[in-house]
């Protein structure tokens, strides 16, 4: 509803407000990062190599370039709520690029025809998605609380980042229990669960923080 | 005089403390600041509704500055994205050509530097955009006018202004 224009009521009605701190929203991005992380271990057992503190190579790039994403677009979309000309950082998209080895590595691999293990196992790269899919919804909810505190001044993008960036955190946590190593396996599945994270969050987020 | 960068910055800082008095000078030297930012940029009948607006989003989100950095270009942001939502609603008034204004006030520009001001925005996207944009939805020309002025057809007029909007709200903090 449109606020009806009263300078005196303004000054009338200013309260102390404390700034917005953006490690403030990147601390509860975390909690509920490592929340949903303990979560998966607790409900479906984490990777035995992980137990046994010998992670498969594979294993520790995916990790890495899921949380590289996740950061990257997560900082990005906090930052977006304290908007600045003059402000507006990159950094999100040299995150993207990085993680998008992963699939360009899998479609070349795939292109050799080796596909054979993402495609046989279709159950579990679903059950995949629908994992980092609710991993990522719960991180997006502090993310979107958070930027509806703020004033972002571009919601489209903010949605897209917010959706990479859950997509990316909520397929990290996921990951502590997949047993795939196969580069086309998460080349594919786990490319579908950010992408639809990021459909999602362009759809979803802009409505809900609109100003 | 107060309405530069320090002065107004100083006030915000204590605006968020709470100082009332603070910020009743900080909102009066704002509301000059906006219009003469929005001045010419948007139909003259239209100013003091989009420095309200602007206003009003600046107390409602005032908690989105951040003290440690300067405070214009947090307000040039804020400006920028009620401008181009005001842009986007479907009005169409009367044409009404923009008032001469004073030749004095343009050091406005240079007061506020003009890597912050609506002009810069606008530069940022293609020039067919920028043109129906200023043509149709600043000055108040019709489509039809726009046609004739520009020589795009009805449509590419309409997709031009479309798209051209679509960029400025992804474009406002950039400079």
């Amino acid at each position: 509803m449109k606020q009806v224009f009263d300078l005196d009521a303004m000054v009338a009605e200013l309260e102390p407000v404390k700034p917005l701190r953006l490690s403030q929203a990147i601390s509860s991005v975390l909690a509920i990062a490592i929340a949903a992380a303990a979560l998966v271990v607790l409900v479906k057992g984490a990777r035995a190599d992980v137990i046994a503190f010998d992670p498969n190579p594979m294993f520790l790039l995916r990790a890495g370039l899921l949380l590289l994403l996740g950061g990257g677009c997560g900082w990005a979309a906090l930052s977006m709520a304290s908007p600045s000309v003059g402000k507006q950082g990159q950094s999100w998209k040299m995150a993207i690029a990085a993680a998008a080895l992963l699939p360009l590595a899998a479609m070349i691999v795939a292109l050799t025809g080796r596909a054979e293990i993402a495609t046989s196992n279709a159950y579990f790269g679903l059950q995949c998605m629908a994992f980092s899919g609710l991993s990522g919804l719960a991180t997006a909810i502090p993310m979107v609380l958070w930027l509806r505190r703020g004033a972002p001044t571009s919601p489209e993008r903010a949605g897209w980042l917010t959706g990479v960036a859950a997509g990316g955190l909520g397929a990290f946590t996921y990951g502590l229990h997949c047993p795939f190593n196969d580069v086309v396996y998460i080349g594919l599945w786990y490319s579908l669960a950010v992408g639809l994270c990021a459909v999602l969050g362009r759809l979803m987020v802009p409505r809900l923080i609109r100003w | 005089m107060i309405a530069n960068e320090e002065g107004l910055r100083r006030l915000m800082r204590l605006s968020l403390t709470g100082d009332k008095q603070a910020y009743a000078v900080l909102l009066e030297q704002t509301a000059k600041w906006l219009a003469r930012y929005f001045r010419q940029k948007i139909a003259a009948d239209t100013v003091d509704d989009l420095v309200q607006d602007t206003l009003i989003s600046l107390h409602r989100k005032r908690a989105s500055y951040d003290p440690t950095r300067p405070f214009l270009p947090w307000l040039a942001a804020i400006a920028r994205y009620r401008w181009i939502d005001r842009l986007r609603q479907t009005y169409r008034h009367e044409a009404q050509m923009l008032e001469d204004y004073d030749k004095a006030e343009d050091s406005h520009e240079e007061v506020v530097g003009a890597r912050i001001s609506i002009d810069r925005l606008l530069d940022l996207i293609p020039t067919a955009q920028a043109d129906v944009i200023r043509y149709v939805k600043i000055e108040g020309h019709s489509i039809d006018e726009a046609c004739a002025h520009t020589g795009q057809s009805e449509s590419l007029v309409k997709v031009n202004i479309h798209r051209g909007l679509k960029k400025l709200s992804a474009l406002v903090e950039s400079e």
